[in-house]
């Protein structure tokens, strides 16, 4: 089955592929460190099933450790591959910018250090408490990302141009200090977040995983 | 012991300490121990005070430090018992750190030595300038001595009618003969007013205002910073290098090669490539911007994986012995049960908050070095090695250490600024980073033991065998060391009260491949935690309680003889057995302290889970109960502890207090995450990112300290709170957990 | 380039590489040595100063962030060593080697100007980057809850 090797490429999940993924026996398999271009979804005609599958490729980036390590689902981020937390401990605070004494930018500057493996990039800080993702399925996920409370207060169109510019979004693609990036580059992830909502933003079923 | 102080006049001497020629200069000579005098061994003939003392004409009492002050507070400690016998106001006494110069006899701060080194030199010293001041004011009075007394900075006339300073009394005391050590009488302890009471930081003030002065926090004119790149391995050496890119970065003025040490590695730099620049910063980019080639060398071979399975391999083969009574295999052999279990613990590094740090100036034939360094004569000896010139040319100035543990009695890093500065013309203070104290420290040994005790049909141990495998600290210092000797055994297996008629310890072979250095309690670390985890594993095994077990396991209260343990002698950590015997009694009270301070029979009433542990190490006697707990994700964390030493007599409470309190913080990291690892000879390990310590909110809410009033000789402080934190912690988990924790740091086992 | 800094309330005008992290222009630079290196990747907080208030780990710091500002180092916490923390770590005995501790005053400073009446997870919470070899915790929650006046129950 070609989904198996879709699966395969994609970093080795383990879970069965539900109806959604069984449409996509025409899409490649992509190396883990890079996103499956635009025009590749172009083969799924119905446009929900290109949207759900448009999400699927995205979460990749959401829930990459990159990314997910700052949405925590605690007070605390993660680091490394998400397994621990951030060393040493900190806490979001009343703004989501540290506590007195340990605030993010007391440490980390607007871009990364070299020599002191410090990463930074402009307005370094934690999403807040209603903006976690670590634990989450694709499709809560989505979910949430659709729902302004839990989104930042964000329109659909404010989501694709924070995702495609913002730079502590641009960060989880040059972490620096041999930290492996998120996969894909920005553009092309933003690029797939807009396809995404002109496709009408649809979810993945509660199984579907990329 | 008759050790009789001397008069200095010596005015070099004087001078270099800032003090006046015409005060009352004392320092104590101790009469050249039988060692030290056996044939073929010349004693040293200069004067070797190991306590100084000096009154000046106007009152003001120097007392010259010549142990390191890392913490431990040595320097608010010693001159309070000089004053004492003194009769000296504290507020007239100034103290001078010391040199390094064998004139002051031993200045390695280290084996937990100073006080209970000292403490009756320090007594004698300042009885004798007491007892030369009062019988100048008694032949100023026409009065016999026993008419005068000295306290509060004076002499008084007993009847209360006159009194002389102690600064009028300078001029006419320098001129009498200093007396005969039987005329010179100590006071009683109950007259030593401040000996054992609360005692003032003296450099708590410096501390908290950034002025005290650590090693880095010395300049010269002229200096440069130096930031070396070392092999990864040691014994490893540069194959060439390029020094292009390095030197164009602003403010780097040169890079020098440094000689590639030889075995044994002593106390020689790592070698490697030194980038000297105008700051700090200039000299860190440009050690980053060097590209080197390195070969390896011998060492590289070294996985400390693979040596950890080749260690436990060789304690499950007999070993040689180094403690023997009774015949331990036909015991086995006939026991109704034998329980045994086998521990590792690997490599840690000391990691002191201030990593290694030393200027140097080599000008003019003299050679001057500043460094934070626990060995000021070790520093002195490779300075002038290094620099070319004999030891009377070159001064070490020792500065407050930010730690030490062990890692700053070693003189590399001061080798390395004595070779930079002599090269480059020019002052140069070394700079280590933290990721070159991780990687290229004198590590502490990885170790494997396995224990096995026999019982008999009712439950009761009738033999103990006690297995250890590590590489010695003498391989450091020594070619042909292949593993431990009897004597690095003293520290918890020689030394352990047992009351079990058959008794054997053996040790295996074990080839070192990293430099191999002494860390905080050193041996007893590993010693006391597969002795202190066994204990409880023997308790649970007899289906007794784990506190009843130790104390039967030890035996009533005794002092223990060396036929006893087995052994023909005991190291003692230098001290005679008869003066420091080990004494069941006094463990066994520590114990039984500690469970009842801690509530011990009622934890379960109480629904604590209490983990105990009791250790003899450098003289002292401390027993230790944690309570663990489980936090809201389901990580183990000590949440109180209580500590119970009996260090003998002790000079400054709060010190012992604190050293306590610290050793259970240092004692946790090590226990719960402490771990140097090696891959093809280099450490995996670079920065407290990857070597884990605790942090403020790991720290247990409180830690009791309980300290044995006692007038028994004084014993160490400094290391002996360490040894039996990692065994509570274990057992505490085994309460918490059911889990027994046989490899250390636990949080490969348990989540910490 | 040259920076403009106030330190300690004295104007500084630097001509050092911008991205010279503020430890070493204190250092190095101006001879503020009261300020420490621990492990020069902010993992062990003995570099803590105050920029604008604010705590930073001056190993990170690069000193054209301080340009046009104010620092505050261990040698400006008070004028003659008297603030309430530095009064409560001397009659606690809070330092045992010391080199940690201006770091920990400076977070716990900046903790009290922000919090006045700290409890022990904030105090936790706020010097949670400063490492102490010693083991001088304990002493340290306790000397700052008696600088802020606030009983301490054990």
């Amino acid at each position: 089955m070609a989904s198996v090797v879709l699966l395969a490429g994609a970093g080795g999940c383990r879970r069965q592929p539900d109806s959604d993924a069984t449409r996509w026996e025409s899409l490649p398999p992509v190396d883990a460190r890079d996103l499956r271009p635009l025009d590749v979804f172009q083969r799924i005609e119905d446009p929900a099933q290109r949207s759900r599958a448009l999400f699927l490729e995205t979460s990749r980036v959401y829930l990459h450790p990159r990314c997910s390590n700052c949405h925590p689902d605690g007070d605390s981020p993660y680091q490394d591959s998400g397994e621990t937390l951030h060393n040493p401990p900190v806490t979001r605070g009343p703004e989501d910018k540290g506590v007195v004494g340990m605030e993010c930018a007391g440490c980390h500057q607007e871009k990364n250090l070299e020599l002191a493996r410090v990463p930074g990039a402009p307005n370094w800080h934690v999403a807040p408490r209603s903006m976690s993702w670590v634990g989450k399925s694709p499709r809560e996920l989505c979910e949430q990302l659709k729902d302004s409370k839990r989104n930042g207060g964000k329109t659909l169109e404010q989501l694709v141009e924070h995702n495609a510019h913002d730079e502590l979004v641009a960060w989880g693609w040059a972490p620096g200090s041999g930290r492996q990036p998120a996969p894909g580059t920005q553009a092309q992830f933003g690029a797939l977040v807009a396809a995404w909502v002109a496709t009408g933003a649809q979810c993945p079923s509660e199984e579907a995983r990329p | 012991m008759s050790q009789q102080p001397v008069v200095f006049t010596r005015r070099s001497f004087l001078e270099g300490l800032n003090l006046s020629v015409g005060g009352l200069a004392l320092g104590l000579v101790p009469t050249v121990s039988a060692e030290a005098a056996a044939p073929g061994v010349k004693s040293a003939p200069e004067l070797r005070p190991n306590v100084f003392v000096h009154v000046a004409a106007d009152g003001l009492v120097t007392i010259v430090c010549h142990r390191s002050e890392m913490g431990q507070g040595i320097r608010s400690s010693m001159p309070v018992v000089v004053a004492d016998e003194l009769g000296a106001d504290m507020a007239r006494v100034k103290v001078v750190q010391a040199v390094g110069d064998a004139v002051y006899g031993d200045q390695n701060t280290d084996g937990s030595s100073s006080i209970r080194g000292v403490f009756q030199d320090l007594r004698r010293t300042g009885a004798t300038a007491r007892t030369m001041l009062v019988a100048a004011a008694a032949k100023r009075w026409k009065v016999k001595p026993e008419a005068c007394e000295a306290r509060e900075h004076a002499v008084y006339l007993r009847d209360g009618q006159r009194s002389l300073g102690f600064g009028e009394l300078v001029a006419d005391a320098v001129k009498l003969p200093v007396p005969k050590a039987e005329a010179v009488q100590l006071r009683p302890l109950s007259e030593l007013r401040r000996v054992g009471s609360e005692l003032p930081l003296l450099d708590g003030p410096a501390y908290v205002t950034g002025k005290a002065v650590f090693g880095a926090d010395v300049k010269l004119p002229g200096m440069l910073i130096a930031v070396v790149a070392r092999p990864p391995v040691v014994g490893g050496k540069v194959a060439r290098f390029d020094a292009t890119r390095a030197l164009a970065i602003p403010g780097v003025k040169q890079v020098l090669e440094l000689p590639p040490p030889h075995r044994p590695y002593l106390f020689q730099g790592w070698g490697g490539v030194a980038v000297l620049a105008e700051n700090t910063w200039a000299a860190m980019r440009g050690r980053q911007a060097l590209d080197i080639t390195w070969e390896n060398g011998p060492n590289e071979s070294y996985d400390s994986e693979k040596y950890r399975v080749a260690l436990l391999e060789s304690v499950r083969a007999p070993g040689k012995p180094a403690r023997s009574v009774g015949d331990v295999d036909k015991a086995l052999a006939s026991a109704a049960r034998v329980v045994e279990a086998e521990y590792y613990a690997p490599h840690l590094s000391h990691a002191p908050m201030e990593p290694p740090v030393a200027l140097a100036r080599v000008a003019g034939g003299v050679c001057e070095v500043w460094a934070a360094t626990q060995h000021p004569q070790a520093a002195r000896t490779e300075a002038a090695k290094t620099a070319g010139l004999p030891e009377d040319k070159v001064t070490v100035n020792v500065t407050l250490l930010g730690g030490g543990f062990g890692r700053k009695s070693k003189a590399d890093f001061v080798a390395e600024a004595v070779f930079l500065a002599k090269t480059a013309g020019v002052p140069v203070r070394v700079q280590w980073t933290r990721e070159d104290d991780i990687r290229h420290d004198y590590y502490h040994s990885a170790s494997a033991q396995k224990l096995s005790a026999g019982l008999d049909a009712q439950g009761k141990p009738t033999a103990w065998l006690h297995r250890t495998s590590f590489p010695a600290i003498r391989s450091t210092f020594s070619e042909d060391v292949t593993g431990p000797v009897a004597r690095d055994l003293n520290q918890g297996v020689l030394d352990l009260a047992l009351d079990i008629p058959n008794v054997r310890a053996e040790m295996g072979e074990a080839l070192a491949k990293v430099r191999i250095g002494w860390l905080r309690s050193v041996n007893n670390i590993f010693h006391a935690y597969a002795v202190g985890s066994f204990m409880d594993e023997l308790a649970h095994a007899r289906g007794v309680d784990p506190r009843d077990n130790l104390l039967e396991v030890i035996g009533p209260a005794r002092k223990v003889s060396v036929a006893e343990l087995g052994v023909t002698t005991l190291p003692n950590y230098g001290a005679p057995v008869e003066a420091h015997p080990v004494d069941a009694g006094r463990l066994r009270r520590v114990i039984e302290r500690v469970t009842e301070m801690s509530g011990w029979n009622e934890r379960a009433k109480n629904g604590r889970t209490l983990g105990l542990a009791a250790h003899r190490s450098f003289l002292s006697y401390v027993g230790v109960v944690v309570s663990m707990t489980k936090d809201a994700v389901g990580k183990a964390r000590v949440d109180e502890a209580w500590v119970v030493v009996d260090a003998g007599l002790v000079v400054n409470p709060d010190r012992v207090r604190s050293q306590m309190e610290g050793s259970v913080i240092f004692g946790m990291s090590l226990a719960m995450y402490g771990s140097i690892t090696m891959k093809e000879g280099a450490t995996e390990q670079s920065n407290f990112r990857d070597y884990r310590l605790v942090r403020i909110a790991d720290a247990p809410r409180a830690i009791h300290v309980d300290i044995v009033r006692s007038e028994e000789a004084p014993g160490g402080v400094g290391e002996p709170g360490v040894p039996p934190v990692a065994p509570a912690i274990v057992n505490a988990i085994f309460a918490l957990t059911g889990i027994r924790v046989r490899e250390l740091p636990i949080i490969r086992t348990v989540p910490v | 380039m040259s920076i403009r800094v106030r330190v300690n309330g004295v104007e500084q005008e630097l001509d050092v590489d911008p991205e010279m992290p503020l430890l070493w222009a204190l250092r190095d630079v101006l001879g503020l040595t009261g300020t420490k290196y621990g492990c020069g990747q902010a993992l062990c907080g003995a570099c803590s100063v105050h920029l604008d208030g604010q705590v930073v780990r001056a190993c990170v710091t690069p000193i054209r962030r301080a340009d046009g500002r104010e620092v505050t180092t261990i040698e400006g916490l008070s004028p003659d060593g008297g603030h309430p923390l530095q009064r409560a770590w001397v009659e606690l005995g809070v330092p045992q080697c010391g080199f940690c501790q201006s770091g920990q005053l400076m977070c716990a400073a900046a903790l009290l100007a922000k919090k006045p009446q700290p409890t022990d997870a904030d105090i936790d919470q706020s010097l949670a980057g400063n490492l102490c070899r010693c083991g001088t915790y304990t002493r340290i929650r306790a000397a700052v809850k008696k600088a802020a006046g606030v009983p301490d129950s054990k």
